[in-house]
């Protein structure tokens, strides 16, 4: 099974800029379901984003880039 | 974007700071009931800084209290509270608030025990955000341990990096002495804020603790020695790695401020006889000169070159950015320091 983790629409304004903030695992890592893989902002709000699956993470976004809200940031294989 | 992450083993669970610390006081609240957080936007906001971060969420209102701004009044109350037998955790938000506040500091919080002749307790975390860099003015920015380490009666922590940040917390939390827990906001790993890698780090799931009153060697060395504490080790840290082949520089992280570890100072610096410190509080009467006289105090002889101190100049902090970082301790400035401090 795997699984494409989106940049969650946090904001109604959809051309807000998100940046990947913190990402707490890397490329080639394994993850529990529920795991917390990052922290994102939208307009100085910030959220964590978790695994909904167990695998082994991709990284497809760099950290402290500009991101739009859903765009995939990352893969769980 | 590899670099941003510390290399440590894959799968090993990562934490800004913020979360090492909310996590601290959340396996604390589980396992006992008398603890409980009182301040300033520390319920659904999450305290600033984040320090508290999900716990109303868990805890509810009825131990996640926020406050009004009242100083004196929130911190008067963890005190009666931890007189009576709870385990309070009371957020100041900026340390540079404790001017409205300091007769319960250290009329109360620090003599209650020795006035009582040792028969009441007050085990007390008073939590606060130090620290500057991001252009937040001369009352959001100092550092200010040194000014609560001088009074008798208080213990005074400042980790540098997540790991520390939850052991400490939690042996803070379990001290039956008043503990001022500082954490400094650039090593809390805010996504809103610049930051350092190192303000994201290994913590291992379960609770675990971080000794009061013990320093540790953050990078070994042999050459000089340079002695700091909070965000600075991590500047000192970066330094460290970027001289590695040059100088062998060994990084004392203090941890603790009061009471301060003299022995981890003075083993170092019986094997380098140099000894730079890199403190954000204010250079005088402060931090800086007490880690130079317990080397003085013990043995000059000890010292190959006079001591170097990178520390805030004796002024306000600079609202500008760039006349802020002209008084801040920088790489660049620790850096000058110990190639001075090895000439000598």
């Amino acid at each position: 099974m795997s699984e494409t983790i989106s940049f969650p629409v946090m904001s109604k304004d959809e051309n807000a800029e998100g940046v990947l903030a913190t990402w707490f695992v890397k490329t080639g890592e394994r993850v529990k379901a529920h795991q917390v893989i990052a922290e994102v902002m939208v307009d100085k709000v910030s959220l964590d984003v978790e695994t909904p699956i167990d695998g082994i993470v991709t990284l497809l976004v760099e950290e402290e880039s500009s991101t739009r809200q859903g765009t995939p940031i990352a893969r769980i294989d | 974007m590899s670099a941003t992450i510390s290399e440590t083993e894959a799968g090993t669970r990562r934490l800004t700071t913020a979360k090492a610390i909310s996590e601290a006081i959340a396996q604390e609240m589980r396992a006992n009931p008398e603890v409980f957080v009182m301040g300033e936007d520390v319920g659904p906001y999450g305290g600033i800084f984040g320090s508290t971060g999900g716990l109303f969420d868990e805890f509810g209102a009825s131990r996640i209290i926020d406050t009004p701004i009242s100083e004196t009044g929130f911190i008067g109350a963890g005190i009666g509270a931890a007189v009576e037998g709870m385990r309070p955790i009371v957020e100041l938000m900026f340390a540079d608030f404790f001017g409205v506040c300091m007769d319960q500091i250290y009329n109360h919080m620090a003599k209650i025990h020795y006035e009582s002749g040792g028969n009441v307790k007050v085990p007390l975390v008073l939590m606060m955000a130090a620290g500057g860099g991001y252009s937040d003015g001369a009352q959001h920015s100092q550092c200010l341990w040194g000014t609560f380490a001088h009074l008798p009666g208080l213990k005074v922590v400042a980790p540098s990096n997540p790991y520390d940040a939850k052991g400490l917390m939690i042996s803070a939390i379990r001290e039956d002495n008043p503990v001022l827990f500082i954490f400094h906001k650039g090593v809390m790993g805010l996504p809103w804020m610049a930051k350092n890698p190192r303000s994201i780090g290994p913590v291992p799931e379960e609770a675990y603790t971080v000794p009061i009153g013990k320093a540790a060697v953050a990078h070994k060395g042999s050459d000089v020695t340079v002695v700091s504490v909070s965000l600075s080790v991590q500047h000192c840290l970066d330094v460290a790695e970027a001289l590695e082949g040059k100088t062998s520089v060994e990084v004392v992280d203090l941890r603790t401020i009061a009471p301060l570890d003299r022995d981890a100072i003075l083993t170092s610096v019986r094997k380098t006889g140099r000894l730079v410190i890199v403190d954000e509080d204010y250079r005088s009467f402060g931090l800086s000169g007490e880690v130079v006289a317990t080397i003085t105090d013990t043995d000059p002889r000890l010292l190959k070159a006079p001591v170097q101190r990178v520390a805030y100049p004796d002024v306000p902090v600079p609202y500008a950015r760039v006349l802020e970082y002209a008084a801040l301790p920088t790489r660049e400035k620790i850096e000058a320091a110990i190639k001075a401090v090895m000439k000598g």
